[in-house]
């Protein structure tokens, strides 16, 4: 019992740790594709260090949504890390807290509340970014739904670890077709959320044509690092529940000792490098979408995930 | 050997028609192979009524009779229409550097089409007609205009998309003939022999595919729509291969397959067939009514017929199957001498609108006295030989039982009769207009007119005990027997 | 459930068959089909080596060899040769139905698919053939329907060859056995169509000057005209 709630805030730490590492990165690696230095990958540890150092200016004319807002977005992943498998592949002390759609609604509502905070602030482009980014998010709603809907059919299960466990199982599953229209979903989903091209620009500086970076214009000092290290593990979690549940389950510390779950560190961390290749090439490789083909985009994400459901309830694959 | 030598022929007059030296005679050398494979044609089915069948190469290409029926009709149809090619497409708008290209093409489409009946193994079947859709394709858009352009794109697409269809259900054939019997080489007579043993759920999803990817080629409404247009803008010696044999080539192939269903305990196909042959014939009469151009006019009677063929063979009697045979005789016959006489209006006029066409009886009493001929042949006047198949096909249908198919059928053919004799009236008879062609009608296309009313008008009153006898073999074939 | 490894990539590639049939209805350009396509049978040429290797059937290796030299190779090069290069350059292809709406009715045909071959495929005592089957008649399916809404010729000859691609596919787990004779002579077939439709092509583009099918409209027939 106290091994596994451990392991919880072990993994808990890990996250919040490795969050910026990850961006830093993802940037560095599409900096030197372009013929570029690039940042140093410690970068933004750096820039959150220096926000915490920085004084707040607040607006007058916001509300305690505006004050509230930084905090949600830093604690909701850290709550939804405890719910999935990211170093472990038996459930930890508070895995059954929620499920898959709970670690939806925990995104989801700081997401919510980050819109909610553009709109508050009265500058003109936070409700227009903040709009934008409910239109994103409303369509990529029902995919979310229908790729863990499957995902649960399938696996007979709601709980992360249990849908690991059952992928893990049998190689056949692996390769169902309802897999890799899953796969494809999912990727395209963890594109639209975390904000990547073709959906949205992450290092443009233009607020006309900012999606989810606007969220994060009006804040300063603690609430700009808040928000800024919140997105970034707002993306390390989607990135593991991609990789851990979905593509890769293999990797995770399978005995109980403090060892295994220490040896499962730079193996989470192989993978999530190997996926940030994958996420370089597709970023510098694709142009931004037009924002009324995003809604196109997005279609196709739906159409693919349901057609991973039909396949894969129908007496087939 | 004949049936070698066939499908050999028309191959190597095509080859032939690329030498350049030889491309100036390519008329001569497409009338030449074609009459020879007709003859050829004539004595395979000779054999077929002596021995049952014919085999070429066994497994590959065999003949039974109502292969060798299909080999007799569209060679027949074939040779003449290359004859009359010959003086057609010299008067035409037609370039006369390219004439060899359209006779090498010709050749093409004459092997495909000789090549469905004669092949044995049905996959193969599938690739011949494909080939066919290929050459006419080719042929329909020879002219270059806007019209027949759209006509071939439309024609094209249709029927191309017909045919994956079907190939899944030649798959699934193949799937229920392999479970059933572990062969992979199947042959029309294998497959029949075998359906008896085979899932009928398959055999029914089979016909069901090939059905609608073969339908679309024969002009079986609802996907006839290409069909008016491509048989109106193609040159007139192609519209009558493509009216006379072409739409009944796909039609034979469904019906075999049809065949084979029925030799296995499933047939509830049959009034399928019926009602979907009554919304062609249905529809190719109404829309006989109000056509502006008279070779629509006769391409929507093929529709007709083809509609008739689907019923008679859908009502699955001895005798419906009789009149199902014939009445493809009869129609390819009968349609190409209906274009024959169309392409000689047409360059006699020039133009193709009916309302434009008129005292066709005093401009050319020639083209005036057969345009009545074979358009009272074509909607099912006595004494002419569509009155008697679809005759034997009501009367069939009333000896079944089928009341109310006959009575339905009966009211469509007269419609259609109706609708063709109020046109040609009109055009027949009036005042004329003043004639474009101011020399005589090219030989021959003379010949060729005559030559083909010649079994036209003999076929309605008198049968010969050869071809009867073939049509009675090829019934007997198309109902399982 | 597939127990053996090709079967299970046999799997994978029929998923990737049913996206890239899905991507050749969302694409946009004329450039994007063709390629797609070539996707599409370089996985269908794939499926058939896997499934060849599984039951050690040379036919399955040959017909995979079969379809990359004549529909990876041959078509699109044929296709090059007879267009020129103005056809390739169109980014916006006109069609009937807006790119969402045709990416919901190609999923209602898939999942039409899976119900018409539902009782097929369980009867069906192969593993490989409850997959195939199914995301064979969804090509088929999807590859008419992109015929019909698209409006430009060469995507709508990529849609009949699209369709023969699902025909294939379902052939190669239901008909293994097909006589090889057979797949060379449909080979070659798809090869002349590919060839007669570009010529066709190019000559309405030099008559008409566009090969908008929706342009060609003179043949119509008046219904209301007898009243």
């Amino acid at each position: 019992m106290i091994e596994t709630i451990t392991y919880n805030t072990f993994q808990i730490l890990f996250v919040m740790a490795f969050a910026p590492l990850y961006a830093g990165v993802l940037s560095r690696l599409k900096e030197m594709v372009q013929s570029k230095r690039g940042p140093s990958i410690f970068q933004p540890y750096r820039d959150i260090w220096k926000l915490f150092h920085k004084d707040e200016v607040v607006s007058e004319e916001t509300t305690w949504i505006f004050r509230v807002t930084p905090y949600l977005a830093f604690v909701m992943p850290v709550f939804v890390t405890m719910l999935i498998p990211v170093l472990t592949d038996y459930p930890l002390a508070f895995a059954f807290m929620g499920d898959m759609l709970a670690g939806g609604f925990f995104l989801g509502l700081a997401g919510f509340f980050a819109a909610l905070a553009a709109v508050d602030t009265g500058n003109p482009y936070g409700p227009m970014g903040a709009s934008r980014t409910r239109m994103v998010g409303f369509l990529a709603e029902p995919v979310f739904m229908i790729v863990f809907f499957t995902v649960s059919f399938v696996a007979q299960s709601t709980i992360p670890y249990i849908v690991q466990q059952r992928w893990v199982a049998s190689v056949a599953a692996f390769f169902s077709p309802a897999h890799i229209l899953l796969l494809i979903a999912f990727l395209m989903l963890i594109l639209a959320e975390g904000g990547k091209i073709p959906v949205d620009n992450p290092s443009g500086h233009f607020e006309l044509a900012m999606i989810d970076e606007s969220k994060g214009l009006e804040f300063s000092g603690r609430g700009a690092a808040l928000m800024k290290w919140g997105g970034q593990m707002k993306f390390l979690v989607l990135t593991c529940i991609f990789l851990n549940v979905l593509v890769a389950p293999w990797g995770l510390a399978h005995g109980q000792l403090i060892g295994d779950v220490l040896a499962a560190v730079p193996l989470i961390l192989c993978k999530v490098f190997l996926f940030v290749l994958v996420l370089v090439a597709i970023e510098s490789s694709l142009a931004k979408l037009r924002l009324f083909r995003i809604s196109e985009f997005l279609g196709a994400a739906f159409v693919i995930s349901v057609a991973a459901m039909v396949t894969s309830i129908f007496p087939g694959a | 050997m004949a049936l070698i030598a066939i499908l050999a022929i028309p191959l190597l007059a095509a080859l032939l028609g690329w030498v350049p030296p030889l491309r100036r005679v390519a008329w001569g050398i497409t009338v030449a192979s074609t009459s020879t494979v007709f003859a050829l044609a004539a004595y395979v089915s000779a054999e077929v009524i002596a021995n049952k069948r014919v085999i070429g190469a066994p497994g590959w290409f065999e003949a039974d009779g109502l292969s060798a029926l299909m080999l007799v009709l569209v060679s027949f149809v074939v040779a003449l229409a290359s004859v009359f090619a010959g003086g057609y497409m010299r008067h035409g708008e037609h370039q006369a550097s390219r004439l060899w290209w359209f006779y090498s093409n010709y050749n093409l489409l004459a092997f495909a089409l000789l090549a469905v009946p004669s092949l044995a193994e049905s996959n193969l079947v599938w690739v011949a007609v494909e080939l066919i859709t290929l050459f006419s394709v080719l042929l329909v858009g020879f002219d270059n205009t806007a019209g027949a352009l759209e006509a071939a794109w439309k024609f094209a697409v249709l029927t191309m998309m017909g045919a994956p269809i079907a190939l899944f259900g030649f798959f699934t054939l193949f799937w229920a003939y392999h479970s059933a019997t572990g062969g992979s080489w199947e042959t029309w007579e294998g497959l029949r022999t075998a359906a008896s043993s085979m899932d009928p759920n398959l055999l029914k999803l089979s016909f069901l595919l090939v059905f609608v990817g073969f339908g679309a080629k024969s002009g079986l409404a609802p996907m006839h729509t290409w069909l008016p247009d491509a048989h109106s803008q193609a040159p007139t010696p192609v519209c009558a291969v493509l009216s006379g044999v072409k739409t009944t080539v796909p039609l034979y192939v469904i019906l075999r397959f049809l065949s084979i269903v029925l030799a296995s305990p499933v047939a509830r196909l049959g009034n399928w067939m019926i009602v979907l042959g009554l919304i062609s014939v249905g529809i190719a009469a109404f829309l006989l009514l109000q056509v502006r151009d008279y070779k629509r006019m006769f391409a929507y009677s093929t529709v007709e017929h083809m509609g008739v063929i689907l019923i008679a063979a859908g009502m699955a009697t001895q005798a419906s199957d009789f009149g199902a045979v014939s009445q493809m005789l009869n129609h390819a016959i009968t349609k190409s001498l209906c274009f024959y006489v169309a392409g000689v209006i047409l360059l006699i006029l020039g133009t193709r609108e009916i309302q434009s066409v008129r005292g066709l009886f005093r401009t050319s009493p020639f083209a005036g006295s057969m345009l009545v001929l074979c358009s009272l042949a074509i909607a099912g006047a006595p004494p002419f030989p569509i009155f008697l198949s679809e005759f034997s096909i009501l009367s069939a249908g009333m000896r079944a039982g089928q009341y109310t198919v006959v009575a339905i059928l009966a009211t469509l053919i007269v419609i259609a009769f109706v609708a063709i004799m109020l046109h040609v009236n009109g055009m027949v008879f009036g005042k004329p207009a003043a004639p474009r062609l101011t020399e005589a009608l090219p030989a021959s296309c003379r010949f060729a007119v005559l030559v083909a009313a010649a079994p036209v008008v003999l076929l309605g009153v008198y049968i010969p005990a050869p071809v009867h006898n073939l049509l009675q073999l090829a019934a007997q074939q198309l109902g399982g027997r | 459930m597939p127990t053996s490894t090709p079967e299970a990539l046999n799997t994978l590639s029929a998923g990737l068959i049913l996206i890239s049939a899905f991507a050749m209805v969302a694409t946009r350009q004329v450039q994007g089909v063709v390629r797609f396509f070539v996707i599409q049978s370089l996985l269908l040429a794939a499926s058939s080596f896997l499934l060849g290797y599984g039951r050690n059937s040379v036919h399955l290796w040959a017909l995979g060899a079969i379809t990359i030299a004549a529909k990876v190779v041959t078509i699109p090069w044929v296709l090059r040769r007879l267009l020129p290069g103005e056809f390739y350059e169109r980014r916006e292809i006109s069609q009937a139905v807006n790119i969402p709406s045709s990416l919901l009715l190609a999923l209602l045909l898939t999942v039409a698919a899976e119900f018409l071959t539902g009782p097929l495929a369980m009867a069906a005592r192969d593993p490989v053939v409850r997959v195939n089957l199914p995301i064979g008649l969804a090509g088929v399916l999807i590859g008419a329907y992109s015929l019909i809404a698209r409006r430009e010729a060469i995507p709508q000859l990529i849609g009949i060859l699209a369709m023969e691609n699902g025909a294939f596919f379902a052939g190669i787990a239901i008909a293994p056995e097909l006589p090889l004779i057979a797949e060379l002579a449909v080979a070659l077939d798809v090869i002349l169509i590919a060839v007669v439709v570009g010529l066709l092509t190019r000559n309405i583009r030099q008559t008409i000057g566009t090969t908008e099918a929706g342009a060609l409209s003179e043949l119509k027939e008046d219904p209301a005209a007898w009243l």
